[in-house]
């Protein structure tokens, strides 16, 4: 593709919502432009930033001249992009094939209603994320879930609620 | 790329067989096309003849001699001596299947009611289905490609359980709904935004069972930069995208061939009808223009604009205290009497450049024959940045959009073509597409600076120079089209561009796109229906009075308003007559009932010269309900008849135009719409001046108003326009609004010189730092007594060009500090 230039719309000249990018020169750091470049820059600002929040997928559109709905369609459709902002604590469910015959749903559901958010949100408090995973490699302990850095295996519902209450009492 | 022009653009012919029948077509084209040459008729939802093949539906199998399993119609292209095979038992099971597993997430019990012949006689129910299963959103139109598609395939039940995905049915954003629980994933939508519109703002989300069409995080259309072209809704082959204003008109009874009257590009227009009513409109496959192509105000904005409820349709005459109706009689004698009393240097007609040619020729001999006066003007002459002079001489150049689409290096500069001119942008796209390098001159990251390949960014107001750099790096050799948007000739060196384009259009493989708003504005120039300039265009060496004789304060004693009142108040005249579809925002002596576009056959000139057709589709009784308005040359003509003047009399729009031709030479004989370059003649030009004059850190820009029709606010009378606010308040860069501590909407004061307006700013993400942008209000007779905002017409009075002003938070105008009401006509 022939070089292209463009003025760097300045800093400010987006709107500001959500929390302010500023560490733009690193996101695009490395990278000149090529519309091929979307899925790293997007890992890079997902790295960055903890999550991709509009104004990043705007700013990432309008640098690689494309539109934000081009680049959100391909960021949903690969499950390592989340939209939310990660939570204080992290909760990964496995749904890989030895979990889910195992209940992971139900564990997923579980969560869904004490914490009233499903996969890839996070709870208006800011206290927890709920990602869904599809192995954690560890599959003899299906079905398996991890909060933060901790792996809980052999969950059932009551397990995860007593888990659940010790956490919100901690 | 369309599929003629991938035929076109190869020779070679291969040959093939289809079920038997043989057929020979240019390489490069699919087996789907090729079937259809030979009279062969695939089952097919996802593949558009306009679009790229997608593979989606699968519905389009097809056995293929030494080409195992069942490979896609739509993209497998032809090779030859090929032997397809399209209807065996197992191709047809198989499409039976596939349409099974599409219908089961489709509601669709519309499809195999058993009450459905019934039900498509009488139309009691929406395209035959239960309101339960949600098919209600569908749009009666007798248009659903998946109920043509089942019956071709032939399926009478499905086999597997029907999943409902319960979406919310879309209805905020104006002019179509979108009920994606009918949405079938074809694509198509997707495919045309992207491909041939190149707006992009619609993707598919998710993926698997999730995956959705639409914006990014769900936001609305309006935020997502969609242009409101309609496209995906024409290519949707169900209706799970519908438009709004004519859902429930059911199938119409016809289709005509017209012109869009809201711009000079003069888009071929489908205009469908129905018990006489304009009833939705499409674009019209018409190669030279627009192929197809619209943008929101010709896809969207015409049957309400025709149909509003405030038109007024009656004759009116003020008597005494009272305005009540009249008859024409009445009405003309009235109107006949007072022009035959006036002195010819007390009268002025003002016209509007939307009327179609035959009005502005009639108006203007009426006045210049009939009166022995040259009190004839119109705002276009306001509208035309640079004066007449400037236009005479860039319509004289070779202006083509066919040719912009086939050019190599487009230069574009000072337009955003989101909402105006938005098929050249679309034509811009297309020449990209097929490898041309795009350089953008603008101030504003506007959606063609956004995709350039070279943005150059000048400080706001000074396009014009900075596009004579532009076109001055062109090596030459290959071919250049030029599109300069109406902004650019308001900038300091706009007299240099003119110049340089003349110039450079000397090259055989240049063409230039000079843009200007105001439907007709090159009929009104041509056809002498302008101040100053008399038809050819020829100069008007007589004096007459004109419309910035009023704005001085001279007024006419009988003021003639045709299709225009740029004015908030009642001008201090004797006598005001209005000929127009809207009673003016003021009090009047004399109304007379208009035709619009759609109720009179006439013709418009576009941009490049070529004279269209306009054709009457309205058809609807003569009478008190649908009033008895009568096309613009046909009042002109039965008031020269009461002057006692049958010579200025016609008894057709056609015999108006034979007077046309008579005595303007190079006007298009009849049926002729080639493009025609004009005469350049030294008519009035004021120049732009060589600096942005004024102090101050911010540059105003003043934008002439684009969606105007007949001197009336189209976002007054087609809904989804106001909604868009596209014109509204003073419009500037967030960061700056944030600087100065005002929230959008919040009121800033402008100060140029010692002047002071107060005025609502609204945030623009696309205004650069220190810019300010507004839309000059010039002809504004508002609907329904309403008046323009006083501060953006004052803004406009004061502001004619880019200016340095200082712009502070909150309100500190002169009007304020008096405490009044600082609303005159309110
Ligand atoms: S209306 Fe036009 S711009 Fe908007 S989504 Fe549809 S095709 Fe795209
Ligand atoms: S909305 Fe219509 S055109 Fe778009 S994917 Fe769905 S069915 Fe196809
Ligand atoms: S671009 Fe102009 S002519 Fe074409 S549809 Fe829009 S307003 Fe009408
Ligand atoms: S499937 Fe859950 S850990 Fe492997
Ligand atoms: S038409 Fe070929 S896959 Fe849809």
């Amino acid at each position: 593709m022939a070089a292209v230039t463009r003025p760097q719309p300045e800093l400010d000249d987006l709107p500001a919502s959500s929390p302010p990018i500023d560490p733009w020169a690193q996101i695009v750091q490395g990278f000149d432009g090529n519309r091929s470049d979307l899925v790293p820059v997007l890992q890079r600002a997902q790295s960055l930033l903890g999550y991709l929040p509009p104004d990043a997928v705007r700013r990432v559109a309008r640098w690689l001249r494309l539109s934000e709905s081009e680049v959100f369609g391909v960021a949903t459709f690969y499950a390592q992009f989340r939209f939310t902002p990660p939570g204080r604590h992290h909760v990964r469910i496995c749904l890989g094939t030895a979990c889910h015959v195992k209940g992971g749903v139900q564990m997923l559901e579980t969560i869904q209603r004490r914490l009233g958010v499903g996969a890839g949100e996070t709870t208006a408090d800011g206290e927890y994320d709920v990602e869904r995973v599809a192995c954690l490699g560890c599959c003899a302990l299906a079905p398996v879930l991890t909060l933060d850095e901790a792996i809980h295996g052999q969950m059932s519902v009551l397990k995860l609620q007593g888990i659940l209450d010790a956490e919100a009492s901690a | 790329m369309p599929i003629e022009s991938r035929v076109r653009s190869r020779a070679r012919r291969l040959r093939l067989e289809v079920d038997g029948h043989k057929v020979s077509v240019p390489a490069g084209t699919t087996v789907l096309y090729a079937a259809e040459l030979a009279g062969v008729s695939i089952p097919s939802l996802c593949s558009h003849k306009e679009l790229s093949p997608f593979g989606g539906c699968r519905l389009c199998a097809v056995d293929i001699a030494g080409i195992g399993g069942h490979p896609l119609a739509c993209s497998t292209v032809v090779t030859d001596s090929m032997e397809v095979t399209t209807d065996t038992d197992g191709l047809r099971e198989l499409r039976q299947e596939i349409l099974q597993l599409i219908l089961s997430e489709h509601p669709c019990s519309c499809i195999f009611c058993g009450e459905q012949d019934e039900c498509r006689r009488s139309l009691t129910t929406i395209r035959k289905a239960g309101v339960t299963t949600g098919c209600r959103s569908c749009p009666n139109d007798g248009d659903c490609e998946l109920q043509r598609v089942v019956e071709q395939v032939g399926i009478t039940e499905i086999g597997y359980p029907i999943t409902y995905r319960g979406l919310e049915a879309e209805h905020d954003d104006p002019f179509f709904d979108r009920d994606y629980n009918l949405c079938i994933l074809c694509g198509r939508c997707v495919r045309v935004c992207n491909e041939v519109r190149g707006t992009s703002v619609l993707a598919f989300k998710y993926r698997g069972r999730k995956t959705l069409i639409g914006p990014a995080f769900g936001t609305s259309h309006i935020e997502a930069g969609c242009e409101f072209c309609g496209a995906c809704v024409s290519v949707c082959p169900t209706g799970a995208l519908a438009e709004k204003v004519s859902k429930w008109d059911g199938k119409a009874d016809g289709v005509e061939t017209s012109t869009c009257p809201f711009c000079g590009i003069g888009c071929r227009l489908e205009v469908a009808h129905k018990d006489g009513r304009l009833s939705s409109v499409s674009g019209a496959l018409d190669s030279e223009i627009n192929d197809g192509q619209l943008c929101v105000r010709g896809r969207f904005g015409l049957p309400e604009a025709t149909h509003h409820y405030l038109r007024a349709r009656q004759p009116m005459l003020r008597r005494g205290a009272y305005f009540r109706v009249a008859n024409w009689d009445e009405a003309l004698g009235e109107v006949a009497e007072r022009l035959k009393q006036v002195a010819p240097d007390e009268f002025l007609m003002l016209v509007s450049s939307d009327l179609s040619n035959e009005g502005l020729f009639a108006a203007q001999r009426l006045v210049r024959s009939g009166l022995g006066a040259n009190g004839v003007d119109s705002t276009a002459g306001a509208s035309l940045p640079g004066g007449p002079g400037v236009w005479s001489r860039l319509f004289s150049l070779p202006v083509s959009i066919k040719a912009l689409s086939e050019a190599e290096t487009v230069i574009v500069a000072g337009l955003d073509s989101r909402f105006s001119f938005s098929v050249v942008g679309v034509q811009v796209r297309r020449a990209m597409r097929e490898g041309a390098r795009l350089v953008a001159v603008d101030a504003r990251e506007s959606n063609l600076a956004r995709m350039a390949d070279e943005w150059v960014r000048p400080e706001p107001g000074d396009e014009a120079r900075a596009l004579v750099e532009a076109v001055r790096k062109w090596p030459g050799g290959g071919t250049l089209a030029v599109v300069v948007g109406p902004r650019v000739f308001d900038c300091p060196g706009a007299g240099e561009l003119v110049s340089r384009l003349e110039t450079l259009a000397q090259d055989e493989g240049v063409t230039v796109v000079p843009l200007v708003h105001g439907a007709n504005i090159r009929g009104a120039l041509e056809l002498g229906a302008l101040g100053g300039v008399l038809p050819g265009p020829r100069p008007d060496e007589g004096r007459g009075l004109t419309l910035a004789d009023m704005r001085a304060g001279k007024h006419p004693k009988v003021l003639y308003l045709v299709g225009e009142a740029p004015f908030t108040t009642r001008p201090d005249c004797d006598f005001v007559v209005a000929q127009d579809l809207y009673l003016p925002p003021f009090a009047v002596d004399a109304f007379l009932p208009a035709a619009s576009f759609a109720e009179a056959e006439g013709t418009l000139t576009n941009l490049e010269g070529r004279v269209q057709e306009l054709r009457a589709v309205e058809r609807l009784p003569v009478g008190a309900v649908h009033g008895f308005a009568l096309p613009d040359w046909k009042i002109f003509s039965d008031l020269a008849g009461r002057l006692g003047r049958s010579d200025l009399e016609y008894a057709d729009a056609a015999a108006v135009r034979k007077t046309i031709r008579a005595e303007v030479s190079g006007f298009a004989a009849e049926g002729d719409r080639a493009p025609r370059r004009m005469a350049p003649a030294e008519l009035p030009v004021e120049p732009a001046g060589d600096t942005v004059q004024g102090t101050g850190r911010f540059v105003l820009v003043p934008e002439r108003a684009s969606f105007r029709h007949r001197g009336i606010d189209l976002a007054g009378v087609v809904e989804g326009l106001g909604e868009l606010h596209l014109e509204e308040g003073l419009r500037m860069n967030v960061a700056d609004m944030t600087r100065l501590g005002v929230e959008p909407g919040g009121t800033v004061t402008v100060s140029l010189g010692s002047r002071r307006v107060a005025v609502a700013a609204r945030p623009d993400p696309d205004c650069p730092r220190r810019a300010a942008y507004v839309s000059l209000i010039e002809a504004w007779g508002g609907v329904g007594g309403e008046a323009a905002d006083p501060a953006l017409e004052l803004l406009s009075r004061l502001a004619a060009r880019p200016v340095r002003v200082r712009i502070s938070a909150g309100d500190r105008s002169p009007a304020r500090k008096r405490g009044g009401a600082h609303v005159p006509g309110r």
